[in-house]
């Protein structure tokens, strides 16, 4: 204990204020937008890791996520929340990008379990990612291997409150970092790695292209660019 | 009645040539048997001695001895007894023969020894990638495969000496780690 | 992908049409995905695609000792993770000749069936949802809860536990635990009649999962297939009973089966286990309290433990079929080979591909679930 010497607590940012606006109820308008929309979520039905077995608990009529306004939604289209619960393998990471970009802003994500923090148990494994913020921006973590459904809904409702005090942001990382988290994924897919969602796109719609939108990574996404094929699944079974 | 076929069987194989046969107790046998002689055990096994289910395949790696072990673990629900038939196959080419044929469950066994080791078997109905589509370094479960190291080279870590905290440590707050417990 | 990149894909004039089923479905269990041809909504051809949940932890064991990988072990099947770490202990026990001493056995066995009640409840409260019946499935996971909570209470953990080491058990039962563990069941048993009205016996569900992805006796073992699922088909295969691990041996309990070998009779055959195992629940209760002494036998010391050379190979019944691990040393500190041998692999993968064949689309999760088929048993 004595190598502790101080720990400084790290006060969060202060909401940002938001922009002059002429109307006298805007900012009231806001604060009630902000306030529905954290009080009605859906959240994609998509196990992507062992820390799924605690979703059904969490959801269901002992912990009822439902009274927070939570609900399972089938399909990322119509989702808001994306829970990344557990490793990540290579393999469903890709998954997770093209899920993740399917959704529409503004979108959440939140990693459960600690193998999403740091690669938790399997930071040996060759074919887990390791650090799930390096490839989409993530607004809350909740630890444990696994963490307890009073845990999942206790982020949950930080989220919430994150939500209704204007902090919950994080998918505009996404547009004006582009560059940034294309590139990691780029090193782990290959240079070749398209998505089909045109993310460059969005940003321009949403007004939130930075300098940091796009750069080297960028331009290899749109060097690589090939048109759509169609769907090349063999269902056959090859004989060799 | 279970006593008397494990006899029998005990004696049938004890007459076979070319092949070691050890009872480690009741209900488990090991048999270690040439590579080429190993379907032909299978089928007698299967045909005549009732062992039907095809437990599991594992495949273990020797790279001192250049050689891969197959193991087929295959029970029978009639004498209650699970015969675990060992054969070595050299490590180049790595080419075996598959028992789909005899036992149709060896297809996933064969597919996933073939994707994990590179063992590829002659015959399987199936030799695509099924876990590891996304892979194209060497099989991962090869001893030579280091898993730490494909990693570090890899995947970036989660960095537990950020920026901000060397800010705080130069006001001369933060939390020191003694040298010997830090691990990267 | 920019807009003005998009061009029409020529597929040719055809009936027939491929769609990508999961992983992103919530019909498909866990994170797995199967690719299908279609000629209207009936399957033509299915083929299973996993890999999604793989971890490599065959080679992650080989990494690790002996004693760590007991922390390991459990997360291969994350609905039921005792038998996992049981057939794990068993197979360093086989190596090392260690005896377990009778109390932990009794405890191991006692845990075991508890798994089992929570993977039926959650399995069938899962086929219940997917055939569009959800108050089966909050009745199901809310009794499930149930059983994790005297998980929680013996091992501190809700879903893993990591109580079984090899040796024995770590910790003994708490005061009173027999007691609320007999509570738990009389509620548990009380409830059946109730899902037998809800769920088992109901006519949608009965109408909706009879004749789904039917298997003959004779499919079914050239298949490999273990299990309730085998039992479905009229044979009373059971690995506690041919191969007794534990104390099965002198447990009093049958083992049921059903003719019909499709969904319902899987199903049906799930419930009838859940009696079984309160059943033996209730022996164990009864013998516990006799049996005193110590509840693990000295082993060295783990962080320095070199198991002898050698090979085992152990089985065990978990709730989804025969659970099996190869395990090679070569007296190092580390096992040189692990090999799990899950039953899912075998239903997840060949089974599955081959019952979807014919039935219609919206019928594929209720076979993947009437199966049971977890896939980070087949990934691992």
């Amino acid at each position: 204990m004595k190598d502790i010497k101080k720990i400084e607590i790290i006060q969060r940012p202060p909401p940002p204020e938001p922009a002059r606006r002429t109307n006298p109820l805007a900012r009231v308008f806001d604060e009630l937008v902000r306030f529905c929309q954290s009080r009605s979520m859906f959240m994609l039905h998509y196990c992507t890791g062992c820390g799924a077995i605690e979703l059904p608990p969490a959801m269901t009529s002992r912990f009822d996520m439902e009274r927070l306004g939570i609900q399972p939604m089938v399909t990322p289209r119509q989702a808001d929340i994306l829970l990344v619960t557990g490793y990540v393998s290579v393999k469903t990471l890709k998954r997770i990008i093209l899920t993740y970009e399917q959704m529409p802003s503004p979108k959440y994500v939140i990693g459960i379990c600690s193998c999403t923090v740091n690669g938790g148990m399997y930071w040996q494994s060759y074919a887990t990612a390791k650090v799930l913020k390096d490839y989409i921006p993530v607004d809350v973590y909740i630890a444990g291997c696994m963490p307890r459904p009073e845990a999942v809904i206790s982020g949950l409702r930080a989220l919430m409150e994150d939500i209704r005090t204007g902090r919950g942001d994080a998918w505009k990382k996404y547009y004006q970092n582009y560059d940034f988290y294309l590139g990691n994924q780029q090193r782990l897919f290959g240079e070749k790695w398209q998505t089909p969602t045109d993310v460059i796109a969005e940003a321009h719609h949403y007004g939130m292209m930075t300098d940091q939108t796009l750069g080297e990574h960028t331009d290899l996404l749109e060097q690589n660019e090939v048109p759509l094929d169609a769907l090349r699944t063999r269902l056959k079974a090859r004989t060799e | 009645m279970d006593k008397n076929l494990n006899v029998w069987l005990d004696n049938l194989l004890q007459e076979i040539e070319g092949i070691k046969f050890r009872r480690k107790s009741t209900r488990r046998v090991r048999i270690d048997v040439a590579m080429d002689a190993l379907p032909t055990l299978l089928e007698l096994l299967q045909g005549r001695a009732s062992y039907v289910h095809l437990s599991a395949i594992t495949c273990v790696d020797w790279p001192d001895d250049g050689e891969f072990e197959l193991v087929y673990h295959v029970w029978s629900y009639e004498t209650q007894s699970l015969v675990s038939a060992h054969t070595r196959i050299p490590r180049d080419p790595g080419v075996y023969l598959s028992i789909y044929d005899l036992y149709e469950p060896a297809a996933f066994f064969e597919r996933d020894i073939h994707e994990m080791f590179g063992v590829f078997f002659e015959g399987s109905p199936d030799m695509e990638k099924f876990i590891l589509t996304e892979w194209d370094g060497p099989p991962p479960m090869r001893k030579e495969f280091d898993s730490e190291a494909f990693v570090n080279q890899q995947f970036e870590w989660q960095p537990y000496h950020p920026d901000w905290l060397k800010e705080l440590e130069e006001e001369g707050g933060g939390v020191t780690t003694r040298p010997e417990d830090i691990r990267w | 992908m920019r807009p003005e990149n998009y061009q029409a894909v020529n597929h040719p004039p055809s009936n027939e049409y491929e769609l990508n089923f999961g992983p992103n479905h919530p019909g498909i269990e866990g994170n797995y995905a199967f690719k299908v041809k279609l000629n209207g909504d009936r399957v033509l051809e299915a083929r299973a695609d996993g890999g999604y949940l793989h971890r490599g932890f065959e080679k992650l064991m080989e990494g690790r000792l002996w004693i760590q990988n007991i922390a390991l072990v459990p997360r291969i099947c994350v609905p039921d993770p005792v038998p996992m770490e049981v057939c794990y202990a068993l197979a360093i026990e086989e190596l090392c000749g260690l005896e377990v001493p009778e109390r932990a056995q009794w405890i191991r066995v006692m845990q075991l069936e508890m798994s089992r009640v929570a993977a039926h409840l959650f399995a069938f409260g899962g086929h219940a949802a997917t055939t569009g019946m959800y108050t089966p499935m909050f009745w199901g996971i809310a009794d499930r809860d149930l059983i994790l909570d005297r998980f929680e209470e013996l091992t501190g953990g809700r879903v893993y536990h990591i109580y079984n080491i090899p040796g024995g058990v770590r910790r003994d039962l708490p005061e009173g635990y027999l007691g609320r563990l007999s509570g738990l069941l009389d509620y548990l048993e009380s409830r059946l009649p109730d899902y037998d009205n809800l769920f088992f016996t109901n006519q949608v569900f009965v109408r909706r999962a009879r004749d789904v992805g039917t298997m003959t006796q004779a499919q079914a073992l050239k298949w490999g297939v273990t299990g309730p699922n085998l039992r479905a088909t009229g044979l009373a295969l059971d690995v506690r009973r041919d191969d007794p691990y534990l104390v099965y041996g002198r447990l009093e309990f049958d083992v049921p089966t059903e003719a019909g070998g499709d969904a319902l009779a899987r199903n049906l055959v799930r419930r009838s286990e859940l009696q079984q195992s309160i059943h033996i629940l209730r022996q164990v209760i009864d013998r516990l309290p006799e049996i005193d002494g110590p509840i693990r036998c000295p082993i060295p010391n783990p962080l320095a433990w070199n198991v002898p050379a050698g090979e085992a190979y152990t089985r065990v019944e978990s709730s989804k079929g025969e659970l099996a691990y190869y395990v090679v040393s070569t007296g190092g500190g580390k096992p040189y080979r692990v090999h799990v041998r899950g039953p899912s692999s075998m239903h997840a993968v060949q089974v599955l591909e081959r019952l979807a064949v014919g039935s219609r689309l919206e019928d594929i999760a209720q076979i993947m679930f009437s199966l049971d088929a977890c896939p980070p048993e087949v990934d691992r």
